[in-house]
């Protein structure tokens, strides 16, 4: 194949896996480990792991990637919530140090019904643009998103942490929740990038 | 099918999806959640946040080796996953069982007064005083008043009850604690309900043996 000289090729992870897929591309593999690995280090670290622990979880859910890549399906998830959904459970595995691995991702996001093309273009289509999404919530709700997420507290926790009740925690959750939805619905058809 | 009307709130979902449930409660909101459309659209939503959380992340820098080691490990034979096979008991032979309770460990049930049996839960983990079960009730009783001590979950798997807060039928999550006293579950249509409970809270023997000793036939 020819390197047309047309500047960096920005490839998605979506494509990277896909190429994993079907021709197990270790190239593609690489760019996918360089560009995820250091995130899911920070990412878990920011939940308690020690540095060595987030290192190994790293290796893993991105060995889990490789092997599971045929399971990836663009048309239900990103390349990037699916990577978390892996990295969610296995990080859930190590804490209990359970022997048998959990098939939640899997389970979670392939046990939907197929929908029709329009509305599966709409959802990756939004999840691409969720952090944009998520930029325009209230301080309030995105302080309790990134305590949720970055600090993997309980409500309970929260509620303590900003000195508010149970009950306003909740619901800032749940408005945050909705807004999301309701945002993401509506980047149906027509009102693509 | 219906969907289900009543489910776990905000909190008990974001613990869920960062597991930080008894296995007992894990096993409640994994059932719930596989016959609730609603609630399953929450757990995806909060992987695409977590993803997006995750993309957001400036990363903390791999060690010098771990690419070399990532492409290392790529090149090494899968372990085959060991898929334990769980042996459904024989009464249980004709139920519609959802996919999270194929999965675990059911020990044989015991009657627990005319027309109610129940069916320990093996779960790994679970903590004491703990107890996750299957319950079948015969259609047409009703339960005697009882009240709960600690938080207690019932998921309903088939037929339909009510109490005081409503109406419950297949995929139902009912949470039940200390603030419902005078609890008088009756069972409605013509079904036996089976659902799966999880009391969370050590057991006071009296009341819970109490309650189950004691159902008599309501009209």
């Amino acid at each position: 194949m020819k390197d047309d000289s047309l500047g960096p090729v920005i490839t998605t992870p979506e494509a990277l896996i896909a190429r994993i897929a079907q021709s197990r591309d270790r190239q593609a593999y690489a760019q996918l480990f360089t560009r995820f690995a250091p995130k899911l280090k920070a990412f878990v670290m920011g939940q308690g792991m020690n540095a060595q622990e987030a290192e190994d979880l790293a290796q893993d859910v991105l060995l889990k990637v490789w092997r599971k890549a045929e399971m990836f399906d663009a048309s239900k998830a990103t390349a990037v919530t699916w990577i978390y959904s892996i990295a969610r459970n296995l990080r859930i595995d190590a804490a209990r140090k359970a022997k048998r691995t959990r098939e939640l991702p899997e389970d979670l996001w392939q046990s939907e019904p197929p929908r029709p093309a329009d509305q599966q273009l709409a959802d990756s289509q939004s999840v691409h643009t969720i952090n944009g999404l998520m930029e325009t919530l209230p301080e309030e709700q995105k302080t309790i998103l990134r305590l949720s997420f970055y600090e993997d507290l309980s409500h309970g926790d929260i509620a303590a942490a900003l000195a508010l009740p149970l009950g306003t925690v909740k619901s800032r959750l749940r408005l945050a929740m909705t807004r999301l939805k309701t945002a993401m619905a509506a980047l149906v058809p027509g009102d693509r990038v | 099918m219906s969907t289900p009307n009543h489910h776990p709130g905000e909190d008990l979902l974001w613990d869920y999806h960062r597991g930080a449930l008894a296995p007992g409660m894990a096993l409640a909101m994994q059932t719930h959640a596989e016959t609730c459309p609603h609630c399953r659209g929450d757990l995806r939503l909060f992987d695409i946040m977590g993803g997006a959380m995750l993309e957001e992340l400036d990363g903390v820098a791999m060690s010098n080796n771990a690419l070399d080691l990532a492409l290392a490990r790529i090149e090494r034979p899968e372990a085959d996953e060991v898929v334990e096979t769980v042996r459904r008991p024989a009464f249980l032979e004709g139920f519609d069982l959802p996919e999270s309770l194929k999965a675990v460990k059911i020990k044989n049930r015991h009657w627990a007064a005319p027309g109610v049996w129940m069916a320990p839960i093996e779960l790994e983990g679970a903590p004491k005083g703990s107890k996750t079960y299957l319950m079948s009730v015969k259609s047409g009783l009703q339960m005697p008043e009882h009240t709960h001590r600690g938080r207690e979950i019932t998921v309903m798997l088939h037929g339909r009850y009510r109490d005081h807060k409503g109406r419950y039928g297949p995929g139902d999550f009912a949470m039940c604690d200390e603030s419902d006293q005078n609890h008088t579950p009756s069972m409605e249509g013509d079904d036996d309900c089976l659902c799966l409970v999880v009391q969370e809270g050590p057991i006071v023997p009296q009341s819970l043996i109490a309650w189950i000793l004691q159902p008599f036939a309501g009209i």
